[in-house]
């Protein structure tokens, strides 16, 4: 049996709030820059991105296709202006890639492509699969003998999809200890409340009654999220999904739950503002 | 009378051949486990062996994990489900990454449902994967084809599908002509008045044709075209060029499979006078294979007179 826990907490909460800050910072420069992405959905799970990349996940950015790495995807593919910001960080790629967003030559697609970006262990952006496949990675680890974590971060809105429900119900059927979801619970999607939207609600419940160990928590508070990392790590026996209540736009006051900005460019004077708020440069 | 074989049998027969070579080859399965015969294979190789229920779309979602991380997975269960109800994630989690994931389609065609009526007769998976960037499509012809067929995809590096049948399929009796991936098989060679293209479960029916054909004075060659994607121009264009006449016959929509894969070949290579034959863009009804093809104009004097009327077309425009 597989006994390796992570060793996490390697970190001060302090650096973890620098990284994610100059993250956001990142993120919005890049959507300006690139004048088209998501920054409502990429501020939302930012926290949740940097706590696993600086803090939990086993990765090697010199080897970024280590067999032994955990890997990660997200399955919310159009945060991944959050998630480039922090394979940039990692040092996966130089930072003079982040600008390229979505433009031609560049290596960053409008969402994740395992194949042009280094770092990037899924293909997402179609939403709903990143649980089936995370747990084909965690089936295949009984298999390769290899010894890693899969962790993957949906939507909220997200889970609406039905192949959410199939993965769910085959994870706990193969009792994927290894697997672990965040469900990046912004409230909010394309067309507005998720509330409204769909009868989603209560999410918790439902993921309880698939056999998942749950947890909740402030998807913000780094404290809380290690913590619920570290519970979920020694759940061996199921999959665990951990519903982080987060706020979309999160970091930038005026963004914050205007959902306007799920898919919406900032202009100058917004971006300086943003800037202003991040304390990041106006470049 | 014409033998019958078990083209799924020979899938899962090949397939455990490959797992005990390679501990890489895995089976997925969408509660199809009784569907493709695999119930000896997950009891052999119960760690290599994954069914994730009645769910085709998280069956090709775990296969690309499980492909991303050096496994070859097999996804098998019936031939609409995989490209139909999972076409997306065939497309965007395993075409588009281009993993290495092989998708086993039973039931392909009219004949191959059979008697369950439309629901389990797929006459457009062919099409539908034929539109997907880096996918190799391969249409066996029967079970010893499918034996070839299934090691031939396992030793490609890449995204693949293959066609295989209802476990009552007709053995072509032309296995001296062997099976190479992207090949065409010339299986009947009377002559160049005309070419009659074919492939699956179908192809008995095209040879006797050919034979009707030859009777009458009319000098046919029976080509098989186990490979739909990628097409075999370098072996098709000259036969095209030599007889200036075409017909196809394949156990599919009119659209999107063989006929259409021959007819825009000829269109940019070397326009040739085509008559197509297949399900001609209708629903289908159950029965028996055999009335079933006939019925739906598959027929050996179906082909017989395509094969007249692309002659004449040709013959009128000289």
């Amino acid at each position: 049996m597989i006994k390796k826990l992570n060793s996490i907490r390697n970190m001060p909460i302090k650096a973890l709030e620098d990284i994610a800050r100059q993250i956001r910072i990142d993120i919005i420069t890049m959507i300006y820059k690139a004048g088209d992405g998501h920054p409502g959905a990429s501020l939302s799970v930012t926290d949740i991105i940097t706590a696993l990349y600086f803090d939990v996940m086993n990765v090697d950015p010199a080897h970024p296709e280590k067999p032994d790495r955990d890997r990660f995807i997200l399955s919310k593919g159009h945060g991944c202006p959050a998630l480039y910001a922090a394979l940039a960080g990692k040092g996966y790629f130089s930072r003079d890639e982040l600008p390229g967003l979505r433009s031609l030559e560049s290596m960053l697609q409008g969402h994740p492509d395992m194949n042009k970006t280094p770092g990037i262990d899924s293909t997402s952006g179609s939403l709903g699969n990143g649980v089936g496949v995370g747990l084909g990675m965690v089936l295949a680890s009984r298999i390769t003998g290899q010894d890693y974590f899969t962790y993957v971060v949906t939507g909220d809105g997200e889970i609406q999809e039905g192949v959410v429900w199939e993965a769910a119900m085959a994870a706990c059927r193969y009792k994927a200890g290894r697997l672990i979801v965040f469900v990046d619970n912004n409230g909010r999607q394309s067309g507005g409340l998720v509330d409204e939207i769909s009868g989603l609600y209560p999410i918790l419940p439902k993921w309880e009654s698939f056999g998942w160990h749950c947890q909740e928590i402030d998807g913000h508070d780094f404290s809380q999220i290690l913590d619920a990392v570290e519970k979920a790590q020694a759940c061996t026996d199921r999959p665990s999904v951990i519903l982080a209540h987060t706020i979309k736009g999160k970091g930038i006051p005026f963004m914050e739950d205007d959902n306007s900005w799920h898919k919406r460019v900032p202009t100058a004077d917004e971006y300086r503002e943003a800037m202003r708020i991040l304390g990041g440069p106006y470049l | 009378m014409m033998r019958m074989g078990n083209t799924r049998i020979a899938f899962i027969e090949t397939m455990a051949e490959l797992a005990q070579q390679d501990p890489k080859v895995v089976l997925v399965c969408a509660d199809s486990v009784l569907v493709v015969k695999g119930k000896s294979f997950a009891q052999k190789y119960p760690n290599r062996f994954i069914d994730v229920g009645i769910a085709e779309q998280n069956a090709v979602a775990c296969a690309s994990g499980m492909a991303a991380c050096g496994l070859i997975p097999f996804v098998a269960t019936y031939a609409g489900f995989i490209t139909m109800r999972a076409c997306e994630q065939v497309r965007t989690f395993v075409a588009y990454p281009g993993l290495n994931v092989k998708l086993i389609g039973a039931n392909g065609g009219i004949g191959a449902g059979e008697r369950e009526g439309v629901t389990h007769q797929f006459f457009e998976d062919l099409g539908i994967m034929r539109t997907i960037p880096g996918f190799t499509v391969v249409v066996p012809a029967d079970t010893e084809q499918v034996k070839h067929a299934t090691r031939a995809i396992y030793q490609i590096k890449g995204p693949a599908y293959m066609r295989i049948g209802s476990g009552r399929d007709p053995i072509v009796d032309c296995e001296n002509v062997p099976f190479e991936l992207g090949k065409i098989r010339i299986l009947a060679d009377y002559g160049r008045d005309i070419i009659l293209f074919a492939c699956g479960f179908v192809i008995n029916r095209v040879l006797l044709a050919a034979e009707t054909l030859s009777r009458e004075g009319i000098k046919a060659a029976v080509v098989d075209v186990p490979t739909l994607k990628p097409l075999d121009h370098s072996g098709i264009v000259p036969l095209l060029s030599q007889a200036a006449a075409a017909v196809t016959v394949e156990d599919h929509n009119i659209i999107g499979g063989l006929g259409s894969a021959i007819a825009e070949l000829s269109v940019s290579a070397c326009p040739v006078h085509l008559c197509r034959l297949g399900v001609p863009d209708i629903f289908t009804r159950s029965g028996h294979p055999e009335p079933l093809l006939d019925y739906y104009h598959m027929g050996v004097k179906d082909i017989v007179d395509a094969a007249k009327t692309a002659i004449k077309r040709r013959d009128a425009k000289a």
